[in-house]
């Protein structure tokens, strides 16, 4: 252990204090370097199982080919639950630079770290753009019909709604990647000279210019300033859209405004969950106890509590509504989604979302240690899978065929359960997902370094009447 | 002996094929439930009441234009949105299928008539007044409302009760007084036309564009519309499509889910006005 | 982030203690004007009651207009209150220390400001009576078994808003107590007594200290979802009205709560820098903490126009034939259009704009400007919502019309603007508006940290 955690303050135990900076950098660049076992069997494992999601992919595509969108549902909530995770997870850095706090420095490249998943989501993108029914109705103009289907693109702009979807996960992933490169560049050149193989010439290609002269870090605050505002406001325009087209526009007559809203938050929590595990296992398996520290884990708690509360906010101001207003196809989508059709994965949803973490969260104690906020994680992991199941394949089978452009749902369908390539791809697709991440943390080190080493200069211990407290310095 | 009182579910029909837009329902609605004069000013502001109106609409390009009528009155919907959000319980469903308002307990939150789509409910902004020499010809049957609350539509609720009272429980022919057999001792619309228990408008509509009865009653002229409407909404409930154009049966803004009691006969059109 | 020069507690007392029980000459001119139009409002309302609902504008279509955007309006303003103080006390926002107690004490003027604003819209107030006083010979309602309907928002809506009040003035009352303690120990006669009793045998041992923060911190967080409720529920008054169609939106909810907090941050910004003014605060509220409002407000005004955008984008995306009519009215028909585009300029753009730079935040005139802006803009929001939707309810376009507002109902509005504002001047008389204890805390607890050269403020935390 190159770095200790100063015990004897009582409470502040959890507090991350660090010896000088060449060993964290000597001792982060081993554990990047170093491939354990446990780390070679996972990534083996993950890679399988990519496999035989592609095997699932291509024996479902030569099933029922890209025509029709009702069987591609399962695979639009694997995307949608990869793509909520990967999407959201770089904002937990880039929010937590911007309000200053100290907690956030430990956390921030764990969180950058997922937008290398970017480039999956892009690709699983690229099936889904061709199933999606067109906005026109091929029928024309029959009674009791739309010529149009709702769509958010009303009378959209040139290529919606696909070109734009595109554009935005591709743009999203591509402003993601900018945040982590800008991120890492001076961890990256700092170790550009020792690092070997691969990893050094990725190193000297991307940080070349960095010689860590003021103007260059100014350049490099304000660069990820900028980027991440770009980044929140791109994030939250995909999710409207991928929200809208790939669910609330397929089912007739959901007109829920608070349905993209419902899709960041839920998107936010699991990504904090996604983050609050790969800093556990690291803690606890990949040497990073000194670092990663309890401050992270009792901050982030917080913010994690606040967003599976805000999750059940949302979610009961849309019920409530829907409740009260009494329509035909409002009463017919609350059967839908919530009470009759998908009524077991709603259970799910609710209480991994929502009931789980919350009985968790609320314990300060359980707050207090690593594993009770990463276990909150993990359920918000599992409850957004059921969301995602409910809201997407709930979506793609809502109305079949020409029934999309009806006016409303007017009967509830039966629900769909996943066949066997449904599970390969679902499975194969999360697995995809981690196995990027992992070769990745091989790449870059799950530490943002020069944050960390700055960390340490804006605190000390200092004594005020009789007992030794942590001072904080927030620098302008 | 009381005879057994009779469930009733109250319908009316209003079949625009025969709607001439002549008012007459509105000044006999005017004259029979102490309706305030309205002056010019309250159709200017807007304020007027007219528990049942007739609404005007043209069709069509000059010089081709046709005026359509559509007498709109409360609906007396099954799910009627006045009710859940009234505060005080002012407005509620009573077992006949009818939608009452009791002044009483109206404090003027005017929320009812906010959710209200159709726009009947009538709030009185001032206190109402009526000039001396009209002071008698107030039914005395019916409340006077104060200014500062709610009212509407009742489906001439004290006509029904004198009827029942008369048929039901005393057994007497309301115009002529004879006694009724115990076995026809229930509100029967056929053949009492001319009885005392019809709502004013349907009673005074020249034309029988109004048509009231109870919804069950086999021999009531609304029965078999009622069933039809019924039936639509069954039919969509299942996910069946309800062919609109060999049908002249519909409700006023069906999609809300009101399943208003008020059902609306589409107007015949041998000559419809070109669209332009 | 600390500016200024560290203060003795000596100075403090001195200095925001001055203007407990002093009364200078302009103070009872003001309030004497402000008197005077609260006086002409409370005729106006005399008129109305005695007259009836026909001296507003109020008509069939539109029957709820400018009270209950002056009611949502005011609800608004108090939400700025536990923003403040129990969020960012939660979140040890160092800044929030100056602006806690003037929040608070505004949050419960505008509750109950607001709930007047109800109350004078129902046709017969009077029947209020019945409803506070259950007494077993009074033959109406409760007395008789009659009870409010659960079901109604309207039943919802008092049920949270006074939950509210009293949990905000238990708020501020636990947050008084250290300071009125400091009151008794120099005031003398009658004042001191009530003071005294006010204080609560206040000593400032230990224990008390330890109970006052907790009760702090656990009515922070109990504090919170009645504060998330309230404004929902507000917004339910519209949104479970599922005949008006524009009101009929799921996000109403979040919508109205960013909304409000929006309009009461700015509010409590606005009132900060009048106290700053009037009081010569200006080592207490400094610019730095006008500053982290201006960012905060920032955050929030883009969370804000983010719903917003929501909004209207799912209004249209039904293209239903009757939210196309709301809609097209208050986009397309002047004067709402105009109305609408200047309400979007003076709410988001402008005041952003000014937020965003620097100079714009620490300028006290400017800063003001478009908090008032803001809140300018936030009282048309509430009315764009409501009278268009009720202009142009549902297809029956025979029933279509629009609203004027009378005269009494612009007085009345404005009375309760100058009514919220002459409790203002009486409490700023007998409380003081910056929390005493609080300012001694932070400047026990700022200290700095030197980094090479350079001294950056610091501060101690506890955990």
């Amino acid at each position: 252990m190159a770095a200790s955690e100063i015990h004897g303050h009582g409470q502040h135990a959890g507090m991350w204090v660090f010896p000088d900076a060449t060993v964290i950098s000597q001792d982060i660049s081993a554990k990047t370097r170093s491939m354990p076992k446990p780390f070679t069997i996972a990534l083996a494992v993950t890679g399988i199982l990519f496999i035989l999601g592609v095997v699932g992919f291509v024996a479902r595509a030569a099933d029922s080919g890209f025509d029709e969108i009702a069987p591609w549902g399962y695979y639009m909530a694997m995307f949608s639950m990869v793509f909520m995770v990967t999407s959201a997870a770089p904002l937990a850095a880039v929010a937590f630079r911007f309000t200053k706090s100290h907690w956030r420095r430990p956390l921030s490249r764990v969180s950058e770290l997922f937008s290398i998943i970017g480039i999956l989501n892009v690709a699983m993108f690229i099936p889904l753009m061709l199933v999606l029914p067109s906005l026109d109705n091929p029928a024309g103009v029959v009674e009791g019909q739309l010529e149009l289907r709702r769509t958010i693109w009303i009378e959209g702009p040139i290529g919606a709604p696909l070109a734009w979807d595109f554009l935005g996960v591709l743009f999203l992933a591509l402003t993601s990647m900018a945040i982590l490169w800008v991120s890492a560049m001076p961890d990256m050149a700092e170790s550009r000279d020792t690092a070997t193989g691969f990893r050094g010439w990725v190193y000297r290609r991307l940080s070349s210019n960095w010689y860590g002269t003021k103007r260059q870090w100014n350049a490099q605050k304000a660069g990820l300033a900028l980027l991440g505002a770009f980044y929140f406001m791109i994030m939250i325009f995909v999710h409207f859209e991928i929200s809208s087209d790939y669910a609330q526009s397929l089912i007739p007559g959901w007109k829920d405004s608070i349905f993209p809203v419902i899709y960041s938050v839920t998107s936010i929590q699991m990504a904090l969950g996604a983050i609050l595990i790969t800093m556990f296992i690291m803690r606890r398996w990949g040497g990073y106890e000194g670092y990663y520290g309890k401050a992270p884990f009792w901050s982030a708690s917080k913010v994690l509590l606040g967003v599976t509360l805000l999750w059940i906010y949302h979610l009961f101001a849309f019920f409530i509504t829907f409740w009260y207003g009494r329509m035909e196809v409002e009463q017919n989508i609350i059967k839908y989604l919530i009470t009759d059709t998908y009524a077991i994965v709603f259970l799910v949803n609710l209480v991994f979302t929502f009931v789980a973490p919350f009985v968790i969260l609320i314990w300060n104690p359980v707050r207090r240690s690593a594993w009770g906020p990463s276990l909150a994680g993990l359920l918000a992991l599992i409850g957004g899978l059921a969301f995602n199941i409910r809201i997407f394949v709930g979506s793609a089978n809502a109305a079949p065929g020409a029934k999309l452009y009806d006016s409303f749902m007017e009967h509830v369908p039966a629900p769909v359960y996943p066949d066997v390539w449904d599970v390969f791809m679902v499975i194969g697709g999360i697995s995809a997902a981690i196995f990027i991440y992992l070769a990745a943390s091989k790449l870059l080190p799950l530490l943002s370094l020069w944050e960390v080493k700055e960390g340490t200069m804006y605190q000390k211990w200092g004594k005020l009447f009789r007992g030794e407290y942590l001072i904080l310095a927030k620098p302008e | 002996m009381v005879a057994q009182r009779v469930d009733h579910k109250w319908g009316m029909v209003v079949d625009l094929d025969r709607c001439t837009g002549c008012q007459a329902c509105v000044v006999a609605c005017q004259a029979e439930n102490n309706i305030p004069i309205n002056t010019k000013d309250y159709f200017q502001q807007r304020r007027a009441y007219e528990w049942i109106r007739i609404e005007r609409y043209w069709e069509g390009q000059f010089p081709n234009v046709k005026a359509k009528f559509i007498p709109i009155l409360c609906q007396h919907c099954e799910n009627a949105p006045c009710e859940p959000v009234c505060p005080v319980f002012a407005t509620y469903h009573n077992d006949e299928g009818m939608n009452v308002q009791i002044y009483n307990r109206c404090v003027g939150t005017r929320y009812c008539s906010v959710n209200c789509p159709y726009t009947v409910r009538f709030f009185n902004y001032w206190e109402p007044v009526w000039p001396e020499r009209l002071r008698n010809q107030l039914n005395p049957d019916v409340t006077v409302r104060s200014r500062g609350i709610m009212e509407k539509c009742s489906f001439c609720v004290q006509r029904l009760r004198r009827g029942e009272v008369n048929v039901e429980r005393r057994g007497l022919e309301p115009l002529t007084g004879e006694r009724i057999p115990t076995a026809d001792r229930k509100l029967n619309y056929r053949q009492m036309k001319e009885g005392n228990y019809l709502p004013s408008c349907v009673q005074a509509c020249p034309t029988n564009a109004l048509q009231f009865a109870d919804q069950h009653d086999e021999t009531g002229p609304v029965k078999e519309h009622f069933d039809e409407a019924n039936e639509q909404i069954e039919t969509r409930e299942h996910g069946g499509h309800v062919d609109e154009s060999h049908t002249r049966v519909y409700r006023l803004f069906e999609e809300i889910g009101t399943k208003p009691n008020v059902v609306y006969l589409k107007k015949v059109e041998p000559f419809p006005v070109e669209k332009a | 982030m600390q500016e200024g020069t560290p203060l003795q507690s000596r100075q403090i007392n001195a200095e925001l203690l001055r203007t407990i029980l002093n009364s200078p000459k302009w103070f009872w001119i003001a309030i004497s004007i402000l008197g005077l139009i609260v006086l002409f409002a409370m005729a106006a309302a005399g008129i109305m009651i005695n007259k009836g609902m026909g001296v507003t504008g109020l008509n069939r279509p539109v029957m709820w207009g400018f009270f209950i955007t002056n009611f949502v309006f005011w609800i608004g303003i108090s939400h700025a209150g536990v923003m403040l103080s129990a969020i960012l006390r939660l979140s040890k926002a160092e800044w929030r220390r100056p602006a806690t107690r003037a929040a608070e004490i505004l949050t419960v003027f505008s509750l109950m400001t607001a709930m007047m604003m109800p109350l004078i819209h129902t046709g017969r107030p009077w029947r209020l009576v019945y409803w506070i006083y259950t007494l077993p010979f009074v033959p109406y309602d409760y007395a008789r078994g009659i009870w409010p309907n659960v079901r109604s928002p309207l039943v919802w809506d008092p049920s949270a808003v006074y939950t509210y009040l009293t949990s905000s003035i238990l708020f501020v009352i636990i947050a008084l107590v250290p300071d009125f303690a400091v009151l008794r120990d120099r005031t003398t006669g009658m004042s001191n007594r009530i003071y005294g009793m006010l204080a609560m045998g206040w000593q400032g041992n230990p224990r008390q200290w330890k109970l006052q923060i907790i009760a702090g911190v656990l009515l922070s967080a109990l504090i919170l979802p009645v504060f998330v409720s309230v404004h929902s529920i507000v917004s339910w008054d519209f949104g479970m009205a599922v005949s008006v169609k524009s009101w009929h939106s799921t996000i109403f909810a979040p919508y109205f709560v960013v909304g409000a907090v929006h309009s009461g941050v700015s509010a409590v910004a606005f009132v900060l820098i009048i106290l700053r003014y009037i009081y010569g605060w200006q080592n207490y509220i400094r610019h730095e903490h006008i500053d982290a409002l201006g960012r905060l407000l920032i955050v929030v005004a883009t969370g804000w126009f983010y719903f917003l955008v929501m909004e209207i984008i799912f209004g249209i995306y039904g293209r239903e034939a009757d939210e196309i009519a709301v809609r097209s009215l208050q986009f397309t028909v002047n004067p709402w259009a105009i109305w609408m585009l200047i309400f979007v300029v003076i709410t988001y753009f402008l005041p952003v704009a000014i937020w965003l730079s620097k100079t714009g935040r620490r300028n006290l005139w400017i800063m003001s400007f478009a908090c008032i802006s803001v809140n300018i803009g936030m009282w048309l929001e509430r009315f764009l919502i409501i009278v268009p939707g009720l202009a142009r309810k549902q297809l029956l376009t025979f029933d279509w019309y629009t609203y004027r507002p009378s005269a009494i109902e612009w007085i009345l509005v404005g009375g309760t603007f100058a009514m919220v504002s002459m409790l203002m001047l009486f409490i700023a008389r007998v409380v003081p508006l910056i929390p005493l204890y609080d300012i001694k805390e932070a400047e026990i607890l700022r200290t700095s940290i030197k980094i090479g050269r350079v001294s950056v403020p610091a501060t101690f935390r506890e955990d």
